[in-house]
């Protein structure tokens, strides 16, 4: 390999009209996704009261069986909490849209494409989606169509062939140093590694970074996912639980004189 | 009083949810005439500056400087528009000077356009108990709490409102739930073994009692050699009340709970205890108080 005795002199224009305005723009165009993104958010949308308190009934019994090994309240309060629970689960109380009638067939998990609610989540998903997507389709076009070919800058330490395809995208020469890197593949080291410039620039919760959004897929938010659960199945099995920790209840003040006595040694 | 040090108390009263009202007032007055003087976020970091501001309100509105509490919320909902958090200010206003009917009005609005506000759900509600529509309050306050069941201060209020209406069996119902909630407060446990105890619910009362010495002296290596102090004396005094009426005649209970069989030995080591907090460390200076303790305690 000769290459390296070959040295190629670089434009100080390409510096100046290439490197430095791809870096600029991506910055930049970070910045402004980061505003764009803060004015596309919706407040979240209020539950009605019935939501919450169909979500919030489960950590009733939650509360309960969390302490029923050593339960602080006697047992003929814990059993009156536990069995009014039992009844309300299932009878279905607690349910949003009140107990389930005889012949109403139990409903599955509503379906998302339907449910309004799970709509407008998706919608939010898909919109910040898009306000990813084009600018960085935008920015690659604009580098593809007049820079394509370009060599930016020279590393200032040798690196391995395997980094060719990563650092020479675009360039389909063999024998360059791999030191060299193109136009595209310093757009790709930009698009993955300004994540630390934002953070220095907008505090750590920012949404300019676009790489992180490339893991997330535009349908699976975590709230639609969540707003699918089936409460009624859910109430069944917690009514299961509560039997569970009733076999397990225990009260706090049984044989306490006993513990109290041993203490002081009168026992 | 500098400045760090005026805004480092009231963050300890923010975390502490201290009612120091005067004492806020002072500092945050100082706060906010450094702030005034340096220029809008020169002094005062402007996120603190809006948390101060709020206790400032609630501060001057509890002593009754109305002035300052208007001049605060203006600012507050000049900056923070359609915020229910003040909301909840501006209602706070509204009961310190106009009437209860008016502030009603206020809320019933409020809730109309948001029913789940917890907030300001427990503000009506408090409105309600202070008119004296106590069933009324006790029955939003039963729903409130059906609805945000993990609101222990909203138990807590139920137990306090059933308290003053003589229903103890009801308060030790709600206080129950309390407890499920924050099994850890010794606090809870104390007042639920008085609240049995004012039921007539003897052997339940004696035995949360010694829960509560139970929780409270866990930790001591030998507790038979310090006096007891706080609350644990509290529960010693209630444990020798049941203990010492038990003896005398054995009442029966509301809640099934059976009298313990070492009666005789809790009752000793309860009078024991109780005589020792009162004894002092040294034996010839007498703790305030001591007589009557110790004629209390031979007059059975």
């Amino acid at each position: 390999m000769s290459n390296s005795a070959v040295s190629l002199y670089l434009d100080p224009q390409i510096r100046d009209w290439v490197l430095f305005p791809i870096t600029l723009v991506m910055i930049l165009v970070g910045i402004l996704r980061h505003y764009v993104m803060i004015l596309l958010q919706t407040p979240p949308k209020k539950l009605p009261l019935e939501a919450v308190r169909e979500q919030r009934a489960l950590l009733r019994s939650q509360a309960l069986r969390a302490t029923s090994a050593n339960s602080p309240i006697p047992p003929m309060y814990y059993q009156s909490i536990s069995r009014h629970l039992s009844e309300a689960f299932e009878a279905g109380t607690y349910l949003k849209d009140g107990p389930l009638r005889d012949g109403d067939a139990p409903k599955g998990p509503p379906n998302p494409m339907t449910d309004p609610a799970a709509m407008d989540g998706m919608m939010a998903g898909m919109k910040t989606q898009m306000v990813m997507m084009v600018p960085q389709m935008v920015i690659m076009g604009w580098i593809n169509f007049f820079f394509q070919g370009f060599v930016l800058i020279k590393l200032p330490f040798p690196l391995t062939l395997g980094f060719k395809s990563m650092l020479q995208r675009g360039i389909e020469t063999p024998d360059m140093d791999v030191r060299w890197v193109s136009s595209l593949s310093w757009y790709f080291l930009n698009f993955f590694g300004l994540n630390g410039l934002y953070r220095l620039i907008l505090g750590g919760d920012n949404s300019a970074d676009s790489s992180r959004d490339m893991t997330a897929s535009a349908f699976g938010g975590a709230p639609a996912a969540g707003a699918a659960q089936d409460f009624s199945k859910l109430f069944k099995a917690e009514k299961d639980n509560l039997e569970f920790s009733e076999g397990l209840y225990n009260w706090v003040g049984e044989g306490v004189e006993d513990r109290v006595l041993r203490r002081y040694g009168k026992i | 009083m500098s400045l760090s040090s005026a805004l480092e108390r009231l963050a300890t009263f923010r975390t502490n949810n201290t009612r120091a009202s005067q004492e806020t007032f002072e500092h945050a007055s100082v706060i906010m005439k450094s702030a005034q003087k340096l220029g809008d976020d020169g002094a005062v970091p402007s996120a603190r500056r809006w948390a101060v501001l709020e206790q400032l309100f609630l501060a001057s509105v509890d002593i009754g400087r109305l002035d300052v509490a208007d001049q605060c919320l203006k600012q507050l909902s000049e900056r923070f528009r359609d915020s229910p958090r003040v909301d909840v200010l501006t209602g706070i206003r509204m009961e310190a000077s106009e009437s209860p009917e008016v502030v009603l009005r206020y809320y019933d609005q409020l809730l109309d356009a948001d029913p789940a506000n917890a907030a300001i759900w427990k503000r009506r509600i408090s409105v309600l108990r202070r008119t004296g529509k106590i069933e009324k309050a006790v029955e939003e306050l039963s729903q409130l709490l059906d609805t945000f069941y993990t609101d222990v201060d909203g138990w807590l209020e139920l137990t306090d409102i059933y308290t003053t209406c003589n229903q103890y069996i009801l308060a030790l119902q709600a206080l129950s739930h309390a407890l499920v909630l924050a099994p850890q407060n010794p606090f809870y446990v104390l007042q639920f073994a008085e609240t049995a105890y004012t039921a007539g619910d003897l052997p339940l009362a004696l035995k949360t009692f010694l829960v509560v010495v139970d929780m409270c002296e866990r930790d001591l290596d030998s507790p038979a050699q310090k006096p007891p102090v706080g609350i644990s004396l509290r529960a010693w005094m209630g444990a020798k009340l049941c203990s010492r009426r038990l003896m005398m005649n054995s009442s029966q209970s509301a809640s099934n709970t059976a009298v313990p069989k070492n009666l005789n030995r809790i009752e000793e080591l309860a009078t024991e205890r109780v005589l020792a907090a009162y004894m002092g460390q040294k034996r010839d200076k007498a703790v305030e108080g001591k007589d009557v303790v110790v004629s209390w305690i031979g007059a059975r």
